[in-house]
């Protein structure tokens, strides 16, 4: 029986061929619009994380401070090898864990200076650092040797410098002490979005010397989970257990370290070390922010989209009802009841929407894949904002399936009064109907 | 045949007159040489003036007074000119290179890279010569600076060694040794400064029994920003010696109370 409403209903769409392939190309015109958006958001989401959980944190993160006075902060981690001890004995969900040193600084060419966000590397134990990170100059090895850094290509720009240039690091030790730093590049990589407008990579025992630290003292303690998912679960869990052995841990503050180093922190009356930890998205607030902003700009956008195409429906329903208002009349004057003739109008837009929505989802994704392939390279003051170096779109399978059947379900929605208004004609009434 | 034996003969006589290489321990001799000519073995005190010319900026004039320690390597100057800047100063000791800045009461820890007072002058170039404790020499050619005859020699940092410019060739008089000219550049082969020392003076040193040679005039340019310069005046040489508490961070402090 269905197929055979099917049937009747796909020779109606056919039979109106110009009104259902404007109203069809509407359709596919907004499920393109929103898959594309969906896809660039996506892709953006996604290089976002990958480079900041490999570059700026890891799945959970020990960090912490430590403050002389209650006016000064330091992001370190004293005594970190008992922290990293309990911290492995209670994650057993860990895949690997990496150290990274914390500061920041001026770093100064012969030119010219600018404020740099610094992680201190052992880059021989950093296994995915080679993954994101793509080196226009120098060799990546090198940031092993001491006194070296990795920049990028816009901090490199900017300060004027290449590969075996130097610069001067100078920043503020945990004891108040100014203290300088030689460092030569050795790499300079390819933009990585808004974390390589600040973030530089220096090679861990030479930041240590910068601020005059211990060997047991580092900035965090990175831990890559073999399920990034479980972090959560995993930090709340790691809060309770590290303030049970003895530790005293800070609360939970969706924040990255620096903003908390540079805010709140100082701020706080108290002395001594404080452990803090967090996940990749408290690191991440800023671009998640970011993110979310984007995701309510393209909300908006599908929403004003849908309105003008439910206003469209209804309008070319309407007509199509109008039109056939004494074909209308003739199937209900022999015999068809309003629940079916509601039923097959309801059916034909549903067979509408689908084959317009699928239609501009497979449109869309063409159009994507072949951006992905051409490879557009971003304007590099737009890279900061678009996490990318190249255009690309991360298509998604389900997601996109859930925008044709989300598209085509208000559409379906939407033909509800079109629908119960032809069901509820008379049959002579609709005979009558000069059209 | 006989043509290319006559090419080959004129070029055994030639290559050898046109190379005239320093040999190793010749090099070695003459760099060990400029170190020693410079050298004290004892304290030094010495007036300077730098006059730093900047893009943009009014000329300033700064007057400093060095001090040395050559047995223990330590080294202190202490600003006395404009007012704005009397009683900074700086602090060697230990290898390490201290600011101390009166209008905040804080010393800073700073590199060999240090702008002294923002100028284009670095720590080395109040210092005496230590080319063999430092680099490596090769030489590259001897050829005319002008009108004196000089060897040009390519000096490359020792490894672990803290210097201002990994990278350094100087144009060395062969008649006096007196160093100069030199071209100061980064590891990525970019030159960064060109130093003229046109003028060198001796003084007569009790404690090594001989004389002290010293550059009386320096020209320091920028090679990064063109038009930014220093020329540094070195005068009233006094090799007397100093209060042993001199070198101190204490003592530069009370300078500026």
């Amino acid at each position: 029986m269905l197929r055979l409403d099917v049937q009747i209903a796909a020779r109606n769409l056919a039979a109106h061929t110009r009104r259902n392939l404007f109203l069809g190309g509407a359709l596919a015109a907004v499920t393109a619009l929103l898959v594309l958006l969906g896809a660039l958001t996506a892709g953006m989401e996604a290089a976002m994380t990958q480079s900041a959980t490999t570059l700026m944190t890891g799945h959970v993160n020990v960090g912490g401070f430590f403050k002389i006075t209650s006016t000064s902060t330091a992001p370190l981690v004293s005594g970190y090898p008992k922290v990293l001890e309990e911290v492995r004995r209670r994650v057993p969900e860990i895949d690997y864990v990496t150290l990274r040193g914390r500061g920041y600084a001026k770093a100064v060419s012969e030119s010219t200076s600018m404020d740099l966000v610094l992680a201190g590397v052992d880059v021989a134990h950093e296994p995915a650092f080679r993954r994101v990170l793509h080196l226009s100059e120098g060799r990546l090895e090198d940031l092993a040797q001491p006194g070296t850094i990795l920049l990028f290509e816009g901090q490199a720009e900017r300060l004027k410098v290449k590969v075996n240039d130097v610069l001067t690091l100078s920043a503020p030790t945990d004891r108040g002490v100014n203290n300088t730093a030689d460092v030569r590049v050795v790499a300079i990589a390819h933009n990585v979005g808004l974390l390589s407008a600040f973030s530089a990579f220096i090679q861990g025992e030479t930041l240590r010397q910068l601020y005059g630290l211990n060997t047991s003292t580092t900035g965090a303690i990175h831990l890559f989970l073999k399920d990034p998912a479980r972090a959560p679960a995993v930090a709340s869990r790691l809060r309770t257990a590290l303030a049970e052995a003895g530790w005293r841990v800070m609360e939970p503050d969706p924040q990255p370290y620096w903003m908390k180093l540079m805010q709140t922190v100082p701020s706080e009356d108290w002395t001594g070390q404080k452990l803090d930890v967090t996940t990749a998205d408290d690191e991440m607030g800023q671009f998640k922010q970011f993110i979310f902003a984007l995701r309510v700009v393209t909300l908006l956008l599908v929403v004003i989209l849908m309105a003008v195409v439910v206003i469209g429906i209804l309008n070319t329903l309407a007509i199509a009802v109008r039109e056939r208002t004494r074909e209308i009349g003739t199937l209900r004057a022999i015999g068809m009841q309003r629940s079916k003739v509601r039923w097959l109008i309801l059916l034909e837009t549903a067979l509408l929407a689908l084959a317009g929505t699928a239609a501009g989802a497979v449109a869309a994704a063409a159009v994507a894949a072949g951006l992905n392939g051409i490879g557009i390279r971003i304007p590099e003051s737009m890279q900061i904002f678009l996490s990318q170096e190249r255009l690309t779109f991360l298509l998604q399978p389900g997601v996109i399936a859930s925008y044709v059947l989300f598209l085509s379900t208000v559409t379906v929605l939407a033909s509800w009064f079109p629908a119960r208004r032809a069901a509820r004609l008379r049959p002579v009434t609709a005979m009558h109907h000069v059209g | 045949m006989r043509l290319a034996i006559a090419v080959l003969a004129a070029a055994a006589v030639l290559v050898p007159a046109a190379a005239a290489a320093l040999t190793a321990p010749e090099l070695a001799k003459v760099v060990r040489e400029i170190d020693a000519r410079q050298r004290n073995q004892g304290d030094w005190k010495a007036l300077c003036y730098m006059e730093q010319k900047e893009k943009g900026k009014t000329d300033v004039v700064y007057e400093l007074l060095v001090f040395r320690r050559d047995a223990d390597d330590k080294q202190m100057f202490l600003f006395t000119k404009p007012k704005s800047e009397a009683g900074k100063g700086y602090l060697r000791i230990e290898k390490n290179l201290w600011l101390y800045d009166p209008a905040t009461g804080r010393w800073e820890r700073r590199t060999e890279r240090e702008r002294i007072g923002g100028t284009n002058t670095r720590r080395g170039d109040l210092d005496e010569s230590r080319l063999v404790e430092e680099y490596d020499a090769r030489w590259e050619a001897d050829e005319k600076l002008g009108v004196y005859e000089v060897h040009r020699i390519l000096l490359t940092a020792k490894p672990g060694v803290d210097v201002a410019f990994p990278v350094v060739r100087i144009w060395v008089d062969r008649a006096t040794l007196n160093v100069l000219k030199r071209q100061e550049l980064a590891l990525s082969g970019r030159l960064m400064r060109t130093v003229y020392q046109p003028r060198w003076r001796r003084i007569f040193s009790e404690s090594k029994k001989a004389d002290v040679w010293y550059p009386e005039e320096i020209r320091i340019y920028d090679e990064i920003e063109k038009q930014n310069s220093t020329i540094i005046l070195v005068k009233e040489i006094d090799l007397r010696s100093l209060d042993a508490n001199l070198f101190t961070k204490a003592w530069l402090e009370s300078r500026s109370r």
